[in-house]
Parts: C-alpha cells; sequence; structure tokens
C-alpha cells in the first residue's frame, strides 16, 4: 500500500492556557479509502493526545462531528480525505463559542432548539381508548423531510444571520419546528407561529440558501424556513379574522 | 484562518463552565462564489430602490405636461441613464433566475385545503409568466400593439 | 422602535415578496422600452409621444400597473438593503438602518401613489 503525507493545520485553544485560538500542523501518513475522521483520530492516538475533538458514529447520523473542513462546514465522517489537496485546514465549526480545540459550545443550539416546542402539542391529550393517531402516507410526506435532521449544526455555520443575529433561532430549529407544524397531529401552529414571529423571527432568515447546500442529510432547511415564513403570514393574518378562545 | 462574527453569536444563555473563545468564521467565507452570488442578490437592492425613484420621476414629468414629458425623455438618452438601465436589467434577470430557483419550494404542502402545484410545474409557470407579462408591457409600452 | 419593526415584519415580507415577484417581472418589459428602447432608438419614438403616453398610463389598468411598478420595487430594495447591512455585521446598526429604509420606501410609495393619481 502506497503511503501518502498529509499536512493538516488544526486550530488548537486551551483555555487555561491560550489566550486566543492558534493553529498546531502535523503530519500524517494517510491511507486512500480514509475519511477526515479518521485522520484526526490518528493524530489524537499517535502524534498529539492532546487534541479534543467530538465524534461517535463514524456514520454520518449522529452529528456529533461537524467542524470547518478547508473553510467548509462538513461531517468529518463522511468527507473522503481524497476529495481534499495534500495541506488540509481544519477548524471549530463557525459561529459557534469554542470551548476547546474543535469542540464547540453546544447549549446554545440546544436553547433554540427547545424553544420551538419541538413536541406534539395538542389542546386535548387523546384518550387511550381512542387508539393510536391516524395519519396517511400523504400527510406523513408533508413534513417527513424535515424529520431527518441530525443536529449536526453545520447549517447553523453557514448561515450569514447566524454569523450576525445572535437572537435568530436559525435554520435547524425553525425546520424542527417548521416539522411539527406540518405534522397532522399536531395542534400547537398557533402557539409556534408566534414564537417564529417573535424575537428569534424567522423573517430574519435572508434566503442565503447556504443551510441547504451543506446539509449532509438533505433535510433542506431552507425551504422550511421559508415555507415557515408562508405560515407565519397565514397565521398572522387569520388572526384578524378569527377569535382564539384563551389558548 | 479565521475573521470575528458578531460575538455573541450562538451564545447560550448562561455561561459555561469554562472561558470560551468567541465564535469565528473562515477568513474567506464572503469571497466563495455562492456567498458571493447571496450577496449580490441582497445588492440589487440598491439598484431596484434606484429604478424605483427613476420610474417615479418619469411618471411625475408624465403628469406635469408635455414640456416636462419631453425633457425627460432627453434626458433618458443621457450615457449615465442607459448604462445604469442596463445595469437595472442585468439585476433584474440576475434577481428573477435566483429567486425563481428558489421560490418553488418555499410552498408549504398545504394552506388549509390548498394544495401548491409540483414543483418543476410551478417553475415552468414563474418563468411562463414572466415572458408573458414581458411580453405584454413590452408589446403595450413599444407600441405594437394599442 | 425596535419591537414596531418586529410587529411589522409581516407586512414588510408580503410586500418585499411581491416586489420581487411582481416588481421583477413587470420591471423588465418597463426597463426595455422606457429605458433602453426608446432613448437608444430602437423602438419608435411615436411610441412615447406625450399623448400616447398620458393615455395610457391615465387609463385604469395603466395606473394600476404603474402603481405596482413603482411601490413594489422600493420595497424589495429597501428590505435587502438593510439584509445587507446585517450581512456586513450590522446588527447594532440594524434598527437605524431598518427605519431609515422602510421610511424611504414608505415616503417613495406615497409620492408614487400621488404621481400616479395627478395623471
Amino acid at each position: 500500500m502506497s503511503e501518502q503525507k498529509k499536512t493538516f493545520v488544526v486550530t488548537r485553544f486551551d483555555p487555561d492556557k491560550d489566550q486566543a485560538p492558534r493553529q498546531q500542523t502535523y503530519e500524517v501518513p494517510v491511507q486512500p479509502d480514509w475519511k477526515v475522521l479518521d485522520a484526526l483520530n490518528y493524530i489524537k492516538d499517535e502524534i498529539d493526545g492532546s487534541l479534543s475533538h467530538r465524534w461517535s458514529c463514524r456514520m454520518a447520523v449522529c452529528g456529533s462531528c461537524g467542524m470547518m473542513v478547508d473553510g467548509k462546514p462538513s461531517l468529518t465522517c463522511k468527507d473522503a480525505l481524497s476529495d481534499y489537496g495534500d495541506k488540509v485546514e481544519i477548524a471549530p465549526l463557525a459561529n459557534f463559542p469554542i470551548v476547546r480545540d474543535l469542540v464547540v459550545e453546544l447549549e446554545g443550539f440546544l436553547e433554540k432548539l427547545k424553544s420551538v416546542k419541538p413536541y406534539i402539542l395538542r389542546a386535548k391529550e387523546r384518550a387511550l381508548e381512542e387508539g393510536t393517531h391516524r395519519q396517511s402516507p400523504e400527510q406523513l410526506e408533508e413534513f417527513k423531510q424535515f424529520s431527518y435532521c441530525i443536529n449536526c449544526m453545520l447549517c447553523y455555520s453557514a448561515c450569514p444571520v447566524v454569523a450576525n443575529e445572535p437572537e435568530f433561532i436559525g435554520p435547524a430549529a425553525i425546520a424542527l419546528g417548521h416539522r411539527y407544524n406540518m405534522d397532522s397531529r399536531d395542534e400547537g401552529q398557533h402557539e409556534r407561529n408566534e414564537i417564529f414571529r417573535g424575537e428569534g423571527t424567522v423573517f430574519s432568515c435572508s434566503y442565503a440558501n447556504e443551510c441547504s447546500e451543506v446539509c449532509p442529510k438533505h433535510v433542506d432547511p431552507a425551504a422550511a424556513v421559508n415555507q415557515a415564513k408562508f405560515n407565519a403570514v397565514i397565521d398572522w393574518l387569520t388572526g384578524f379574522v378569527t377569535t382564539r378562545g384563551g389558548k | 484562518m479565521a475573521r470575528p462574527v458578531n460575538p455573541h453569536a450562538m451564545t447560550p444563555s448562561r455561561p459555561g463552565r469554562t472561558r470560551t473563545a468567541p465564535p469565528q468564521a473562515p477568513s474567506g467565507w464572503y469571497t466563495q462564489p455562492r456567498m458571493l452570488k447571496y450577496l449580490l442578490f441582497d445588492a440589487t437592492g440598491i439598484v431596484y430602490l434606484l429604478v424605483g425613484f427613476v420610474a417615479l420621476r418619469v411618471v411625475w414629468a408624465l403628469g406635469s405636461g408635455d414640456a416636462a414629458w419631453a425633457e425627460l425623455l432627453r434626458q433618458l438618452q443621457n450615457p449615465l441613464y442607459i448604462a445604469f438601465h442596463v445595469l437595472a436589467l442585468v439585476s433584474v434577470v440576475f434577481v428573477a433566475v435566483r429567486f425563481f430557483s428558489l421560490f418553488p419550494k418555499s410552498q408549504p404542502a398545504h394552506i388549509g385545503p390548498a394544495k401548491p402545484p409540483p414543483q418543476p410545474l410551478i417553475l415552468a409557470g414563474l418563468y411562463a409568466a414572466w415572458i408573458g407579462v414581458t411580453l405584454v408591457v413590452t408589446a403595450v409600452l413599444a407600441g405594437w400593439v394599442l | 422602535m425596535k419591537h414596531l419593526l418586529l410587529k411589522l415584519e409581516p407586512v414588510i415580507w408580503l410586500l418585499f415578496g411581491q416586489g420581487i415577484l411582481i416588481g421583477t417581472m413587470l420591471l423588465t418589459g418597463w426597463i426595455l422600452v422606457v429605458g433602453l428602447g426608446v432613448p437608444l432608438g430602437i423602438v419608435s419614438p411615436d411610441a412615447l409621444t406625450f399623448a400616447r403616453a398620458h393615455d395610457l398610463a391615465s387609463s385604469l389598468l395603466g395606473r394600476l400597473f404603474l402603481l405596482a411598478l413603482l411601490v413594489l420595487p422600493l420595497w424589495k430594495g429597501a428590505h435587502h438593503v438593510r439584509s445587507l447591512s446585517i450581512d456586513y455585521g450590522g446588527l447594532g446598526r440594524d434598527t437605524a438602518v431598518a427605519t431609515v429604509m422602510y421610511l424611504i420606501a414608505a415616503v417613495g410609495s406615497l409620492l408614487a401613489i400621488i404621481a400616479v393619481v395627478r395623471l
């Protein structure tokens, strides 16, 4: 097997030692079938055990290993190393505070997820005797795509509005809220649409479409956000016409 | 290489247990081609504002009488106005193409009982409408009909 | 002001969306003839004599067309300039920029209504 070497320029940051993030270079002998993650694991195992990075499933379903590779948000377990040149730059996900090395602060994202009430809301819970909710395949199709999100946060790194407006709910969270709004079992559209018109307003989205370009699961959050804008406006308009009973 | 973004981007409401470095973005972020196209799309807003105000001037002159109208038509021949309208035309086409490509997927699966047509049909319909409206407007304004 | 802007966003988004959709469709023909065709002599100047232009414009359809043409692009423009300001790290100045841009669009819309009515 031929041995090829690639140079990795990796962002390092130790809050106890470093004032600001710095870069460290590693020479790594790579195999032709490696993903970027394999190289990072090699660095940690064989060269520099102090490197910190998140990863788990190795198969692009857990969403842990998102990082900036050569300036683009990507899942390091999914991207083939052969797609990159002899020098590869690896940095933590853009637009997130950096905890250490390639690990970013997740809590802000989790707060945004929670804020859209990502669960079935019903005025009255269905009684056990009535059995399960019935949902046709057509009804499922209306939101199924948006349920495939693995919370990898690549879309937040790609979004120019996330970079500039901290209050913005953001692509994945809006897509998740929209997923529930379009779920036929849900009755919480009005509540969520009010959140969508609130501080983190969906209307901050400027339809750059970068989120959908980087999404590894083809969720198309840009479609979700812009559908959500439509629904939020309809909800706002119908609010003038109908009266709501004490919700 | 990194450039700073809003220092509060994606920051939680309560600080974590350790000091974090502020959020950053790759330095070439705003110059990669796809991002440039998006920024250009936003920048056409300036052109649309100007086109709107020029059109306002035109209509105002039309309501101000024969002499004002003749003077305006003369001014529109100024090379600066011509260059501006060429830029406006390019902007309008650029906006149309980008917006039409993004519009079909932004229609929710249903609004009440109404469902949108399939996405390729929406796209075809948009282009058909654009060409149709342009032909009609051009024909009327240019005196080929009416 | 920030709260007012938030409350008005659905309306602004609707105007902005139609500015792109309807505005772009109407503007293409307008630019081709009024901006380029007639001034460059490609289209006969007889098309836009004062008599003909005024007749067309002051018809009901003409006034509606001109109203849409004058008003809608302003809202697309205002909203996108505000977007551009935010894209370049302008959150701090956003309330001011948004207020100024939407005021410009509003004043332009008002002038447009006057311009169309006084034809």
